[in-house]
């Protein structure tokens, strides 16, 4: 099995996600090639507590220009995670 | 808040000041929240990032020394207020401890005013001096008013004597050749001014109008122009005209023409009195000085150099002020008097410093003998201010209010209470 932390890359640090892990849900950039299983375990592994559900999205990279170039900023899947009630991750936005 | 006094040596005293750690900490979250208004966070809105991330983001200390700065201020001033000191410096903060959740400590250092030894300041003594004038004053004045009011006339015939004014042309040579600046026409000459070189005035005593005289003069060595210094001259004089003033005799003539009054023992008698007016003013504020400078000079006291400093600066700015009404500013001032700052500011010290004893001391003794100032009082002389500037008293209030200058101006009252107060206990 692949490592807990190829497959979590970074948490997502936004206002949204910020606001999301009040409801005990925290929300990871994740490897697009990584599934469910594989996010649960991983976070289980990593913070030391027990995930009820993963729900995840790939996020299409977007379109950038530079000039005439065209390029595509690369595609990327992003997993909330709902905790078991009573556990948490500390210090979430400071990772 | 609380405050621990420490007293370092003669007038520096540390205050430690302990603020609440609650205190801090609200302080901190709100300098965290502007910061969060202004720094640009990504995923975020401006103003919504949560606290921990605008922390990383600026820094800690950024944070903190932000919310120091905001916290210095009032609470020092809560801290002077309740040690009761009277701080005449800025203070020199050092901070012992600044930590998250913690008290926030710091020590300001601060130079305060001394503490005023007073010798003897009641029952001083110091003898008034009598006002007296002299006869012979009230003769020079009366001489004063004659000249004044002297006629002149022009002389026709007759020989010019010292004192009078003689219109000359005059062309000087030195060995039989004009020189430079030797010549005018029509010029006025008080005989007996020195104004010309000398020897030539005595000349021309005897003179008659329409004579013409050769005049020989000596020019001294140390004359300021240069070429003539030391040199014989010839000047051939003309004289166009003769004045001479005419003084009035001294009689009850003149008395009418020159006052109201009908005599000139009237007139005597009333310039008497105005001399003997000045001189009783003249001789009461020496007295009161007299007495002010003993009580001063009784005390003791060490004065920080700060004060010095502050008085010092108060007095080159009044200067500068006076210049400016002459039209000159400090600079061109300096240049003319050669001087600089510096040296004008060392020349100021001492005069600063006795003036900074007397108010201390002055000061010392008004809350000693619990001299003070009632918002009775205090009106009373707002309203007749008031009148002199042809202001409203409320609102030349308002103005001194406004300005913070009520406080000074009580100052400026309860001082000549104080010196009042003084001058009864004197003897």
């Amino acid at each position: 099995m692949r490592d807990a932390r190829d497959v979590l890359r970074r948490p997502v640090i936004s206002e949204k996600s910020v606001n999301l892990s009040a409801e005990n849900k925290y929300s990871f950039w994740v490897d697009p090639a990584a599934n469910k299983i594989e996010i649960k375990n991983a976070v289980e592994k990593m913070f030391k507590v027990g995930v009820t559900e993963v729900r995840t999205m790939n996020v299409k990279g977007r379109v950038k220009r530079v000039g005439r170039h065209s390029g595509r900023t690369p595609d990327r899947k992003k997993a909330v995670v709902t905790l078991r009630p009573g556990d948490a991750i500390e210090g979430f936005a400071g990772l | 808040m609380s405050v621990k006094v420490e007293k370092l040596e003669k007038n520096v005293v540390v205050l430690e000041v302990t603020v609440e750690g609650a205190k801090f900490a609200q302080e901190v979250n709100r300098v965290a929240k502007t910061f969060a208004n202004r720094v640009n966070i990504p995923g975020f809105r401006k103003g919504k990032a949560p606290r921990a991330l605008v922390e990383k983001h600026v820094g800690k200390e950024t944070l903190y020394n932000e919310a120091l700065d905001h916290l210095l201020g009032p609470t020092y001033a809560e801290a002077v207020k309740e040690s009761g000191i009277t701080p005449v410096d800025r203070p020199e903060v050092d901070v012992v401890q600044v930590e998250d959740g913690k008290e926030l400590i710091y020590k300001a250092k601060v130079t305060v005013t001394p503490e005023v030894e007073l010798g003897a300041y009641k029952g001083l003594q110091v003898e008034k001096e009598a006002a007296v004038v002299d006869e012979s004053a009230v003769e020079a004045e009366l001489k004063r008013r004659q000249d004044q009011y002297a006629k002149v006339i022009t002389l026709e015939g007759g020989k010019a004597e010292e004192g009078d004014t003689v219109n000359i042309d005059y062309e000087g040579f030195i060995g039989g050749v004009p020189f430079e600046g030797g010549k005018a026409e029509g010029h006025d000459l008080v005989l007996g001014s020195d104004s010309f070189v000398p020897g030539f005035e005595k000349q021309l005593v005897g003179a008659e109008t329409g004579q013409e005289i050769e005049v020989n003069v000596h020019f001294p060595e140390e004359y300021r122009s240069k070429e003539l210094a030391g040199k014989e001259a010839l000047f051939k004089v003309k004289v166009n005209n003769i004045k001479r003033k005419q003084v009035s005799p001294l009689d009850d003539e003149f008395a009418k023409d020159v006052s109201e009054f009908g005599s000139l023992d009237e007139l005597k008698a009333d310039i008497r009195r105005k001399l003997l007016e000045g001189e009783e003013r003249r001789v009461e504020t020496a007295y009161r000085n007299a007495i002010v400078a003993k009580a001063v000079e009784n005390a003791s006291v060490e004065i920080p150099d700060v004060m010095i400093q502050a008085q010092v600066d108060h007095m080159v700015e009044d200067l500068a002020h006076n210049l400016e009404y002459q039209g000159i500013n400090l600079e061109q001032y300096y240049q003319y008097s050669g001087s600089n700052e510096q040296e004008m500011r060392e020349r100021f010290r001492p005069q600063a410093a006795e003036n900074v004893k007397s108010e201390l001391t002055l000061e010392a003794i008004g809350k000693a003998e619990g001299i003070s100032i009632s918002d009775d009082e205090l009106n009373e002389k707002l309203v007749q201010l008031a009148e002199q500037y042809h202001q409203p008293a409320d609102a030349l209030r308002a103005n001194l209010e406004a300005n913070g200058g009520l406080e000074g101006f009580k100052a400026n009252l309860t001082m000549d209470k104080v010196v009042e107060f003084l001058v009864e206990n004197n003897a």
